[in-house]
């Protein structure tokens, strides 16, 4: 296939329902939950469609552990040309995954990338993937123009709602957002086809010296809100009550549904319009 | 094995479900389909049937809407697997179980008073053990991949939206919302669940009524393990299971509580018109068994950890489809083949018993070459010399008797006041004889003795 543009992505083998213990904040994962997230599958989705617009092949990789494979033919099912699965413990700093996923993309002439992966991870992979490749970087997209091979007009988000559209030459890195395409449903006869086919296992090089090193990272906290405080008129024990919430008899919101189709509808709407969805 | 032959489908009577209803897609039948078996739907019913036909040889697809079998399922909590013995001997080994059911408790409650009978059993504890708490999306997986390390296809994330027809009428595979996503097959094997999409489209359900309908809701809690053990008082694997009569506000149904390793269970079963009537939430009711003053302390400080809620097949032979047409079968809960009956609710021992007579039945006549309604007569009868229909027709009043006004909101009251006052000592009154006591509140409790002898021999004659 030489001669034809290659057209990456990097998608990352992740827990898409991760079980948080509320107390202790230590999170449990479930293999069978496992998936790219909708970023990551966006990212697919523009991949292909680059693809069948320049006739060029779709290369997936993911660096992860063997299960990540199911990840991989799911891609296959969708399409792809070829899929690698790159050997790497979890936790590898963003810094040794790009050189991972870069030894296997050299000839690429554009690579999508999701852009921030659901585990919280630092978003910085396709930023270093562009440093490992000397390709030019547009992160954050949400809109993607594919015109002749080689060429692209894309959207970015930028703070306080405003965009920015940038044309783009390739060899370059793309991270796109969730909401910027959906992935198109793969058919029956690819699905059953992509349970047999092969995926590529490409050794994880041995960590290379990389000039940042992460020496210390904080578990995610989400910002503290400010919270009115308890009547300070109170004695400190129903201060305490107060703050806490123990001992409050809850009741969940209720809605009790009417035989009356009409009814139940003006009903539902009711509540939408107090709530400001619909002016 | 024998390769299988492409089936004749022989005349039988007219199909109920014609080709040419509005979901139907009529194709031209290929000489060698996708697949020798369809089943739709990889919970325990379409686990069993795929293991058993793909163990004799056939070509299975096993065809799941959830990312995975048992993703999407839900129950209350307890399995009785001993129908697996022969299918998976020492099954106990290498389920994925929480608990080995060693306590069991029926449980009669009204607002304030409870009546417990409770037993224990440590034979319950051993091999070949009778009931287990299992999670399953765990015991689902697992049953599957029995399938598929049997040779079955299984092929998740994909949900069948239609029977497919040849030209004649007969059903031969299915339609998926994927794209090109038809599916052929000599046989279909419908195993998708209570309110079965694929039985009515095959016309097999005649009468649908709602009041054939529980909604089974349910709450997970998180309890430390010590402390399950330590409430219900259990150790190591041990498990208890409470099957709990009134507490509903008179709605229809009752509720049940089973423990996990380290969660407990809690919820209610709820016939859906009596829901209905009273307008209350289902949540609202577990809400009522929490407070509960022998319930209370059970679950004090428990986290809530999951809700789910399900329908539930409620009335067994009374709502039963036809097992059968021409290239399609039907098992478990799309085939009402839950058996609810008051102090038993099993499902999931029925859907395996079902899905094993569906396998076996499908083997035969894809080797025989024979996949009309005729030709797979033979389910009916597996089930009819097995427990799934023996168990239903022995029982087939229950449904009606443990949902009737009486049983669900006379009877709690009266037993637990009955009970009280045998046990209340009034000094210096003297002792009132049982039965006096009795004649007294069932008169309270507007209970005629007439009524109360009639549903005895009822009870006496289903269960007995
Ligand atoms: C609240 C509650 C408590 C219960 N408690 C117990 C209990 O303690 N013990 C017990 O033995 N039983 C219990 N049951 C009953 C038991 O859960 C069912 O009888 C049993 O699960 C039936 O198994 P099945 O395989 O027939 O159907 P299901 O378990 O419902 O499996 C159907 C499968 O088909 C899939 N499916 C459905 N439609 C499609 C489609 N169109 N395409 C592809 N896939 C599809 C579903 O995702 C699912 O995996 C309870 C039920 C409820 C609701």
């Amino acid at each position: 296939m030489a001669g034809r543009p290659v057209v990456g992505v990097c998608l990352k083998w992740v827990d898409l329902r991760p079980d948080v213990d509320r107390l202790t904040g230590a999170v449990h994962r479930d293999e069978r939950f496992h998936g790219a997230s909708e970023a990551d599958q966006a990212a697919l989705e523009w991949a292909l469609r680059m693809a069948e617009a320049w006739d060029g092949e779709v290369v997936a990789v993911s660096a992860g552990p063997p299960a990540a494979e199911a990840l991989l033919r799911d891609c296959l099912a969708t399409g792809v040309h070829r899929a690698v699965r790159v050997d790497l413990a979890p936790g590898a700093p963003s810094e040794t995954v790009a050189s991972v996923l870069a030894d296997v993309l050299r000839d690429a002439a554009v690579v999508c990338c999701g852009d921030w992966s659901l585990d919280r991870g630092s978003g910085a992979v396709p930023a270093f993937l562009a440093g490992e490749l000397g390709a030019a970087q547009a992160l954050g997209l949400v809109r993607l123009e594919v015109g002749q091979p080689g060429s692209l007009v894309v959207t970015r988000r930028l703070d306080f709602g405003r965009r920015e559209r940038l044309g783009v030459r390739t060899p370059a890195v793309l991270s796109v957002e969730g909401a910027s395409a959906t992935l198109r449903r793969a058919s029956l006869a690819a699905v059953l086809a992509a349970r047999d086919a092969v995926v590529e296992v490409a050794g994880g090089r041995p960590a290379a010296q990389h000039r940042l090193r992460p020496v210390h990272v904080r578990p995610y906290r989400p910002r503290p809100q400010a919270r009115p405080g308890p009547d300070p008129a109170l004695d400190p024990r129903l201060r305490l009550l107060q703050l806490t919430g123990a001992a409050v008899e809850r009741t969940p919101p209720r809605t009790v549904v009417t035989d009356d189709a009409d009814e139940a509808a003006e009903l539902l709407l009711e509540q939408l319009r107090a709530w400001g969805y619909l002016t | 094995m024998p390769e299988a032959t492409t089936p004749t489908v022989a005349p039988s009577r007219p199909s109920l479900a014609t080709a040419g209803r509005p979901r139907d897609a009529v194709v031209d039948a290929p000489a060698t389909p996708d697949f020798d078996l369809v089943v739709v739907g990889a919970g325990p019913a379409g686990a069993a049937a795929a293991l058993v036909a793909a163990r004799a040889g056939l070509r299975v697809c096993l065809l799941e809407r959830g990312p995975f079998p048992g993703a999407k399922n839900m129950y209350g909590g307890v399995i009785y697997a001993r129908i697996l013995d022969d299918l998976i001997p020492n099954w106990w080994d290498e389920a994925p179980v929480q608990r080995w059911v060693t306590r069991r408790a029926t449980v009669v409650l009204t607002e304030s008073q409870a009546l417990t009978i409770d037993f224990r059993s440590s034979a319950w504890g051993e091999p070949p053990y009778n009931g287990a708490t299992a999670f399953r999306p765990d015991f689902d997986a697992w049953l599957a991949g029995k399938a598929e390390a049997a040779g079955a296809t299984v092929v998740t994330s994909t949900t069948a939206t239609g029977l497919l027809r040849d030209g004649a009428g007969h059903i031969c595979g299915v339609r998926t919302d994927r794209p090109d996503g038809d599916l052929t097959a000599r046989l279909v094997v419908a195993c998708d669940g209570v309110n079965s999409f694929l039985a009515k489209q095959a016309g097999l359900y005649h009468h649908e009524d709602p009041k054939h309908f529980t909604l089974g809701a349910k709450e997970v809690l998180a309890l430390p393990r010590d402390e399950v053990e330590k409430r219900f008082v259990l150790s190591g694997r041990e498990g208890a299971d409470f099957e709990i009569i009134g507490g509903t506000r008179g709605i229809p149904g009752g509720g049940f509580i089973y423990t996990n390793l380290d969660s407990i269970a809690i919820g209610v079963v709820l016939g859906l018109d009596g829901l209905r009537k009273a307008k209350v939430r289902p949540e609202e009711l577990i809400a009522d068994l929490k407070r509960h003053p022998m319930i209370a302390p059970l679950v004090d400080g428990a986290q809530l950890q999951e809700y789910s809620a399900h329908l539930i097949p409620e009335a067994g032979l009374e709502m039963m489809p036809e097992l059968s047409t021409d290239g399609m079968l039907v098992a478990g809960d799309a085939a009402a083949m839950c058996l609810a009956a008051g102090i038993w609710l099993e499902g999931v021992n029925f859907a395996i018993g079902s899905g094993i007579a569906a396998g076996e039945t499908a083997v035969e006549a894809v080797r025989r070459g024979d996949v009309s309604d005729h030709g797979l007569a033979g389910y009916r009868r597996r089930l009819e010399s097995n427990f799934v229909l023996r168990d239903h027709t022995k029982l087939r009043r229950a449904p009606s008797l443990v949902m009737s006004e009486r049983v669900q909101q006379r009877y709690p009251q009266l037993t637990c006041d009955l009970v009280e006052a045998l046990f209340t000592v009034t000094n210096p009154e003297p002792k009132q004889g049982a039965f006096r006591a009795a004649r007294h509140h069932a008169k309270r409790s507007g209970v005629r003795l007439r009524d109360l002898a009639r549903d005895g021999w009822t009870a006496l004659r289903t269960y007995g």
